[in-house]
């Protein structure tokens, strides 16, 4: 097939962007993407001629809004060609996004070798890796689990024992997920933690806001002993549970009991319906940083929620993605998360208040119901 | 002497007498209404005066009022708390809360105080207009508004207080091919519900579920562009807010991506072959859905749904599937009889 060839050529030279090899600027490779995907989605070719677009230069790129990965099929190939479809966590009965993915390896080499930037002191030295999350299943349906799984094996790679040569190592070991069902295993996180100090190895934590909560309810004021050098990734899932604390509480609160400093615990911000991220940069530029770093392939740009034109730099709109790391379902994305781009980087600022100021508006992304399954 | 139950409804009669008064584009309070309310509220002058003339509460049936009576219950005194919203929806929550008091306290939404103050004048006073509600134990407070305001609200009451909060929510319509009418009947029923008030009202249908083929489906959305745009153009669409308009390019962008989209003037309606449910915008927008049974498709929003317009040979259904909603036929959602509140979903609640 005509588009998996050029699928494939672009996955190619994103990869190769990401690495800072090849030929390929930012805007150009992500408007040959856009064209890419409107004339092999013709539901993105509707939107384009819609908003006027001719798709001749990286500013006349259209953001598919998020909403739409929760109603239709948001993807240049068949389901058939699915090597996994992410699928947004909530609790509520509200449809949620789906994300198909003709292939992971993109997704997975992006990730990797920007969190390693983010996340890691020594890329050259290995760690104990683990994670506060569930297993995200085969293939996964998590991005964020799929993420994890990744890092597992970029980051670590050696099996969870005191003596891991040649010992089997098993990335879907549930020695490393340490959520289920049944709650936390804080046991689990307990001998990770023993296992990299007696290894004097550096332990990485991959954990959801929600899950760092529940750990430091298990502590209830206790610590936790574990390398002075011990790193947090910490990141949303708490979608449709509220938290009594807020991200900066929480990171306070993990690096108290953990017995690490502040700027240890490095915030990730990513979502279904993006491939790429970005990271809280404190972990180089300490622990007052609140701006995030977007990944090489992501740019965010604020921009009015009506007109959608981009805002000027210290005003807060909307977040535009254009994310090179989605060559098979939709370059360029618009959420509802309200961001400003500084000096450090781009702030969050948290959700647009979704309802107009009137009695009767509610917020529309909590009422969308998905009765279909998405069609290519 | 006049016994406890006919004094209640002659305040409810005084109120509705004020409202007649508001209605009447002779009179100088009608005038000012229609002078001063579009440009408080954003709605044109001719759907301001469209609203005073044809759904402000001006007349009520008998039966209606005994209903309305037989609901409240008499108390040491009444307090209400409006939001900004329907302007004339102030009349039904005072008239509600003098059923049960002669003492009864309004605090006006901050944006739109106007109606309040001009049916304050026209009623000669029958009710205070304060700055601030100051209820006591076993008062009863009727406060209007979102969800987060009410809770807000609804924390500061001292204990004892009989609460009524009414929050969000919104209108639906069900329509069938089944029920034999054209669709262009269908269309310009539903329509009539659409523009007054600008849909801003939780009784505006903004969601219409389809029952019947795709093509039938597909002839009542072009119906209803021509309906709609009839009517933006005989009553003008009013001014949107900064986040109204915003809300309008999400579901534009959103459904030309995942439907269809048609425009009627500035209005858009939204068409899903597929069932998939989407809340479009207040400003006169619908969003189309085809569906196989009313009761999957409503799953995520029952809540939610304030009002249901419908032929009469679905209301048996949707008693069932929405019991708390009101339901009316089509065209008629905006004008429910004064018999209690619109929004029959909350109970009083003792805090």
């Amino acid at each position: 097939m005509d588009f998996v060839a050029k699928s494939d050529a672009l996955h190619g030279r994103v990869q190769a962007f990401a690495r800072g090899q090849g030929d390929d600027e930012f805007e150009a490779l992500a408007l040959e993407i856009a064209q890419f995907q409107a004339r092999n989605i013709p539901a993105y070719a509707r939107l384009l001629e819609a908003r006027g677009s001719t798709l001749s230069s990286f500013a006349d790129i259209v953001a598919v809004p998020t909403d739409a990965f929760r109603l239709a099929r948001v993807a240049v190939h068949p389901k058939a060609m699915d090597q996994a479809c992410f699928v947004s966590s909530g609790t509520s009965s509200a449809a949620r996004s789906v994300h198909p993915m003709r292939r992971l390896d993109t997704y997975q080499d992006l990730a990797v070798r920007f969190a390693t930037e983010k996340l890691v002191d020594d890329p050259h030295s290995r760690r104990v890796v683990v994670a506060l999350a569930p297993h995200p299943g085969s293939p996964p349906t998590s991005s964020l689990g799929c993420m994890m799984r990744a890092l597992m094996v970029a980051l670590d790679g050696r099996a969870l024992s005191v003596d891991p040569d040649g010992a089997l190592f098993n990335p879907d070991s549930l020695e490393r997920w340490l959520v289920s069902n049944q709650g936390l295993n804080f046991a689990g996180l307990e001998r990770a933690a023993r296992m990299a100090l007696e290894r004097q190895e550096p332990l990485l934590i991959l954990g959801t806001s929600l899950a760092l909560v529940n750990l430091l309810d298990a502590l209830d004021g206790r610590t936790l002993r574990c390398p002075r050098t011990t790193t947090v990734m910490q990141t949303g899932g708490t979608k449709g549970r509220k938290l009594r604390s807020t991200a900066p509480d929480i990171a306070q609160g993990v690096a108290r009991a953990l017995g690490i400093g502040v700027e240890r615990v490095v915030s990730e911000y990513g979502m279904t319906e993006l491939g790429s991220q970005a990271y809280s940069d404190n972990l180089r530029m300490g622990a007052d940083t609140t701006a995030f770093t977007p990944s090489p392939c992501l740019r965010i740009t604020p921009v009015d929620p009506v007109r959608l034109r981009p805002m000027p730099d210290g005003e807060p709109g909307l977040a535009r993605f254009v994310d090179l790391c989605n060559v098979d379902s939709a370059v360029c994305v618009l959420t509802q998360d309200l961001v400003v781009r500084t000096d450090q980087g781009v702030e969050l600022l948290g959700r647009r208040p979704g309802a107009p100021a009137r009695g009767c508006s509610l917020d529309l992304e909590d009422l969308i119901l998905h009765r279909s399954a998405p069609q290519s | 002497m006049t016994t406890a139950i006919e004094e209640r409804r002659q305040r409810v009669l005084q109120l509705l007498d004020a409202a007649r008064i508001l209605a009447d584009p002779a009179t100088p309070l009608g005038q000012r209404a229609r002078h001063e309310l579009p440009q408080e509220t954003g709605l044109s002058p001719e759907n301001v005066a469209l609203c005073l003339e044809q759904h402000l509460e001006t007349k009520v049936a008998a039966c209606d009022l005994d209903a309305l009576l037989a609901k409240s219950t008499p108390c040491r005194k009444a307090h209400v708390l409006l939001s900004a919203n329907v302007f004339t929806a102030p009349l039904r929550a005072i008239s509600l809360a003098a059923s049960q008091s002669a003492r009864v306290d309004v605090r006006p939404s901050r944006r739109q105080p106007l109606f309040t103050q001009l049916l304050w004048e026209a009623s000669g006073g029958a009710f205070r207009v304060v700055k601030e509600l100051g209820p006591a134990p076993e008062d009863h407070v009727w406060a209007y508004g979102r969800d987060e305001s009410l809770e807000a609200v609804r924390d500061e009451m001292p204990a004892g207080v009989v609460f009524h909060g009414h929050a969000s929510g919104f209108g639906v319509a069900a329509v069938t091919s089944e029920s034999g009418e054209s669709a262009s009947k269908v269309a310009v029923a539903l329509v009539r519900d659409v523009f007054p008030f600008d849909q801003r009202g939780c009784l505006s249908p903004r969601i219409v579920l389809v029952r019947a083929t795709a093509a039938w489906a597909r002839d009542l959305c072009q119906e209803v562009v021509r309906a709609l745009s009839a009517a933006n153009h005989d009553v003008p669409l009013g001014t949107l807010s900064e986040d109204e308009a915003a809300e309008l390019t999400r579901y534009r962008d959103t459904m030309t991506y995942t439907g269809e989209l048609l425009h009627a003037g500035k209005s858009v309606i939204g068409f899903d072959e597929r069932g998939n449910v989407l809340l479009p915008p207040v400003g006169r927008n619908l969003h189309l859905t085809c569906v196989e049974d009313f009761g999957s498709a409503l799953a995520t929003v029952t809540s939610h749904v304030t009002s249901v317009g419908a032929p009469s040979a679905l209301h048996a259904e949707f008693a069932q599937l929405l019991p708390r909603a009101r339901i009316a036929l089509l065209g008629q959602q905006q004008r429910p009889p004064l018999d209690g509140p619109v929004d029959k979903r909350p109970v009083a609640e003792v805090l």
